[in-house]
């Protein structure tokens, strides 16, 4: 069959796939409201003040149950440390991929390292993270070891998705640039990577809200605290690790603080992607290629 | 430009992250069973409310990552459900330089899920063998039917229901059911993980406990806590003398009494499922803490002063609070055995000074 | 200087040929070969992605011998039966068998003697359970995400000034942590599955021979292969949506318009287009299978975690990742934490093989195929 054919069995079979597309894009909208609708009903009713304002405090404890202070300065400051550390070298990496790699024998290993890297799973890296980071460097948990794994998680995905996003920026751009005189460093910071800054921010932004909902990797390394910390030495409360700790509490109460932990959390992300969109927004205007 | 907004909230940050480490805080870093973990809550909050200056943290991450926290060194004391093994002491320093204290007891119940059944269901040891090794199959079985007379159980097929993760509690159920069934012991055996060959699994109490009122006909064990809060029916337990006992902190203090002759000192650990005692409920255990013997691999001697005064605090005040949150205080003669291994803490070569 | 391709891989979005008019110059530095400018700008940003690469690579270098040193203990013990025995058995005590009657072994005052059962273990019921878990995550995503990305980058924009607000809804289901997904495949979707799907599953396929994978094959469960299927496509449309959505809409609209021309209903256009981004499309799958391999928590929690192998998708399962979340905390030995670390090891090796021949067979020997 040839690729345009106009008969009556193309033109059904087209009726056909374009409702199967609608009815995906609904499918997963109701997914997500099925999912983001369930976590509200169990959550929200233990959203309150003293859930952002106080540290837990164990059943029986005056206060009872308190709040969850320490898990949200802790995962803002985990996440804070992990992509200071995890975007710059993922976006780095996914220019070398993209734009390095014709002249170079080690771009194909390092796609392939990449991909194969975002499908560690997350325990092993919590395990690396414990081996190499907590027992020989610093004889116990603390939260640079917890954001540096949190990182090994990040920079492969990141590299992965600058890299297909960058590749999507046409080459008459790049050739243009070289047309007036700018060097290869050049065309990448001032045209390539604006062109490509949309893209690049939601690769980016899907590996930080990936990163700030998993827990195996900060069993091991940060560890937990019922303490608010700011201090990245010790041991480090995170909002995943409380919730799974109280998840799996006897007690309902607590297990309600979970359920609100999780409401707060997507709030977390939620804010994060709006002020990134927000922000990068100016740069945005004008830039995509419309071809 | 770097302006001035800047500057100061860097310097903010820099004054809060290094905030911690000019304090005069003590503070100490426990980890390990997940069983005693709402107690030891409690008590490090409380102790932190008479002592404000002492911060301690305990994290439930099971008690096999608090042995290897304290062989490695990367907790101050830890906490485990079954008692360290001959290869666990040695990996963790050997017998001699570690102190395993017993802090509360507890008791594993056996939870079900029968629709529409009403009293209680007694059961005891070979029978719920069978159930698990697959010999009895429904909730009619002659043998369940003979223990509860006159009641109208059901005619459901039995799915036993286990841990799939490795825990202590499922080191006290195999164990006690070894005792209580020569098949058991010889296919199953016993551990913190084994193999079953029939049923329903989940990870942690959470996970069985959420199985077990999913499934009906559904039977699963279980710490008390876990059957009390999520309001399940428990089974009235036959123990050695014969008697059907209920999981209550007297029964299984009552288990606990009987250990006391089997202590020796300072890795106080003892079995006590299936002991003699008319009112003794047959699947209890005692949750442990390890410490290093001598405290001086704390490096400071505050912590070390912190900590011995902690334990102390928590195996005699603290134990007031165990009944509250589910769990059986330890009797005195346990008590009395605690104080002394406590007692034989040293830092450096010597005893260490505290108040008290 | 011939015009020749920046980058041999991009096509010329008005030609869509590969390499450019002039031919691909492999190896020279493409275009800014004449633009040399060794100590300023080029010569930074150069080393500084060429050291990020280099980063991922050591990544891997840290990751590699840690396990493999870890997991030397039991590749020692297993050897390559690993792979092939089912049994999964940790080590523990159990009272001694008669080899030979199967009798149990009493000593002389009638005592019982207990011995340690030394552990067994292998890993073809976790491998299956990965691979299938994966597969049916990928049935599901996989036309779904493309489906959706088809509409927000040719339907939506008619429909509404910006689509913008559904791609952020959808992104918004990668912010959902692991753990909040097992809790509502627990508490959710395996009651559904137990008490709604599977039974009337039962009644249909239970009696046609070829269908019975798709029969529970005893008590429903709810907690099984399916659940964790359909968690995990869930947990991987979003970032390959989002991909997916950036590629579509990069394929430049002269294609589109070429084949539309030419009489293409909608479906064949899009078609067309789907083609012509497979390159892009396929890393994005990459990245979502990558994600479901991996995933360790939610499917912890709605897989069943059994050790074994069943033809049917209604039963319980386990997966390599989860397996390893669910033992190595209470692994009591040595042999027990390298048997887990030899399935990490194994997964890795896995991934490896499959990206590389996947790769090769969607995409070609080009990483980056050309258009129509």
């Amino acid at each position: 069959m040839e690729l345009t054919a106009y008969d009556a069995y193309s033109r059904g079979k087209s009726t056909i796939m374009f409702g199967l597309c609608v009815l995906s894009t609904g499918a997963i909208l109701a997914a997500l409201g099925l999912v983001v609708g369930y976590l509200i009903s169990i959550g929200y009713k233990s959203v309150d003040v003293a859930f952002f304002t106080q540290a837990p405090v164990p059943p029986g404890g005056v206060g009872y149950p308190g709040g969850m202070l320490n898990g949200i300065v802790g995962t803002a400051i985990l996440i804070g440390l992990a992509s200071a550390v995890g975007i710059p070298i993922g976006l780095l990496a996914g220019v070398y991929l993209a734009e390095y790699s014709s002249n170079s024998w080690m771009a194909s290993p390092v796609r392939f390292i990449a991909d194969v890297l975002t499908g560690v799973p997350s325990i092993v890296v919590g395990i690396l993270g414990y081996e190499l980071l907590v027992v020989p460097l610093s004889h116990h948990y603390n939260g640079w070891a917890g954001a540096v794994a949190l990182a090994f998680i990040m920079i492969p995905l990141v590299a992965r998705t600058t890299e297909e996003m960058l590749l999507l920026v046409p080459r008459s751009y790049r050739e243009a640039s070289v047309a007036l005189g700018a060097t290869k460093a050049r065309t990448i910071l001032k045209v390539v990577l604006p062109a490509a800054t949309g893209s690049v921010i939601t690769g980016v932004m899907l590996a930080i809200a990936r990163v700030a909902g998993e827990t195996a990797p900060l069993l091991f390394t940060a560890l937990g605290s019922r303490f608010i910390e700011t201090n990245p030495n010790h041991p480090f409360p995170s909002l995943t690790v409380q919730i799974y700790r109280k998840a799996m509490e006897p007690y309902k109460e607590e297990n309600r603080q979970a359920w609100a932990g999780i409401l707060v959390l997507l709030l977390l992300i939620f804010v994060l992607n709006l002020m990134v969109r927000l922000a990068a927004s100016p740069l945005l205007r004008g830039r995509h290629p419309r071809r | 430009m770097i302006r001035a907004k800047t500057i100061a909230a860097s310097v903010t940050v820099l004054l809060g992250l290094g905030a911690g480490a000019f304090a005069q805080d003590v503070r100490l870093q426990g980890g390990g069973a997940t069983f005693p973990a709402p107690i030891y809550q409690r008590w490090v909050t409380e102790y932190q409310r008479l002592h404000p200056e002492v911060k301690i943290d305990y994290q439930e991450i099971g008690s096999g990552g608090g042995i290897k926290g304290i062989t490695d060194k990367t907790f101050d004391f830890a906490g485990s459900d079954a008692p360290l093994s001959k290869k666990e002491l040695a990996k963790a320093g050997g017998a001699p330089s570690l102190v395993e204290i017993p802090t509360v007891a507890g008791a594993v119940v056996v939870a079900y899920n029968l629709p529409g059944y009403k009293g209680e269901l007694k059961l005891d040891g070979p029978t719920l063998a069978g159930m698990y090794l697959g010999a009895i199959k429904t909730w009619h079985d002659p043998k369940i039917t003979a223990l509860n007379p006159g009641t109208n159980l059901p005619n459901l097929p039995i799915t036993p229901v286990y841990r799939t993760d490795g825990s202590g509690t499922n080191y006290i159920w195999t164990n006690y059911l070894c005792g209580q069934s020569a098949e058991f012991n010889g296919t199953i055996g016993s551990g913190k993980t084994v193999e079953w060959p029939l049923g329903s699994g989940g990870p942690q109490n959470a996970g069985v406990t959420q199985i077990v009122q999913q499934t009906r006909g559904a039977i699963g064990y279980v710490e008390l806590a876990y059957a009390l809060q999520n309001r399940i029916p428990y089974a009235v337990l036959k123990n050695k003398d014969g008697n059907f006992v209920r999981p209550t902190g007297e029964s299984v203090s009552m288990a606990g009494e009987g250990a006391v002759g089997n202590m020796k000192s300072n890795i106080l650990a003892a079995d006590i499922w299936n002991q003699p005692g008319a009112k003794a409920y047959p699947i209890s255990s005692f949750t442990y803490i390890i410490v290093h013997k001598d405290l001086g691999i704390l490096k400071d001697q505050r912590k070390a002063q912190a900590l011995v005064q902690f334990l102390r605090w928590a195996t005699t005040d603290g134990e007031k609070m165990a009944e509250q949150l589910d769990y059986a205080p330890l009797s005195p003669g346990v008590q009395k055995k605690v104080r002394q291994a406590l007692d034989s803490l040293t830092l450096d070569g010597k005893p260490v000074a505290t108040a008290r | 200087m011939s015009i020749s391709s920046f980058d041999s891989r991009i096509p010329d979005p008005l030609t869509g040929l590969v390499g450019g008019i002039g031919g691909t110059p492999a190896r020279q530095g493409g275009i800014f070969r004449a633009t040399g400018n060794t100590l300023g700008g080029d010569f930074y940003l150069a080393l500084l992605a060429r050291g990020s690469a280099g980063i991922v690579l050591l990544m891997l270098a840290t990751l590699v011998p840690v396990l493999a040193i870890a997991a030397v203990p039991s590749i020692r013990g297993f050897g390559a039966g690993f792979l092939r025995t089912t049994r999964w058995s940790p080590e523990h005590e159990a009272q001694k068998r008669d080899p030979r009657t199967g009798f149990l072994v009493h000593d002389e005052d009638g005592e019982v003697i207990k011995k340690t059962v030394p552990g067994v273990f292998g890993a073809l019921p976790v491998i299956y359970g990965t691979v299938v878990s994966s597969a049916l995550a990928l049935l599901f995503a996989v036309p779904v995400s493309l489906g959706a990305a088809l509409f927000l980058v040719r339907i939506g924009p008619w429909l509404t000034a910006s689509i913008s607000i559904i791609s952020f809804l959808i992104e918004f289901l990668a912010a959902i942590p692991s753990i909040a997904y097992g809790i509502w495949g627990l508490f959710v979707v395996a009651p559904f599955l137990q008490n709604h799907l599977e039974p009337p599953l039962n009644n249909f396929f239970g009696h046609v021979p070829f269908l019975r994978f798709l029969h529970t094959d005893g008590q429903p469960i709810g907690r099984d292969m399916f659940n964790a299927g359909l968690i995990l496509a869930i947990m991987i449309l979003p970032i390959i949506t989002a991909i997916s959505r950036d590629v579509l809409r990069s394929v430049p609209r002269v294609q589109i318009e070429g084949t539309q021309a030419l009489g293409a209903t909608w479906w064949q256009s899009s078609w067309a287009m789907l083609r012509y981004g497979r390159s892009g499309l396929f890393g994005a799958v990459m990245l979502g299978l990558a994600r479901a391999a991996g995933e360790t928590m939610a499917v912890a929690m709605v897989i069943g975690n059994a050790i074994q192998i069943h033809s049917s998708i209604f039963r319980s399962a386990q997966t390599m990742s989860s397996l390893i979340a669910n033992e190595f905390a209470e692994a009591s030995t040595d042999m027990h934490r390298s048997a887990l670390i030899e399935v990490a090891l194994i997964l890795l090796m896995m991934s490896l093989a499959f990206n590389v021949v996947a790769r090769y067979l969607v995409v070609g020997r080009h990483s980056r195929a050309g258009g129509a």
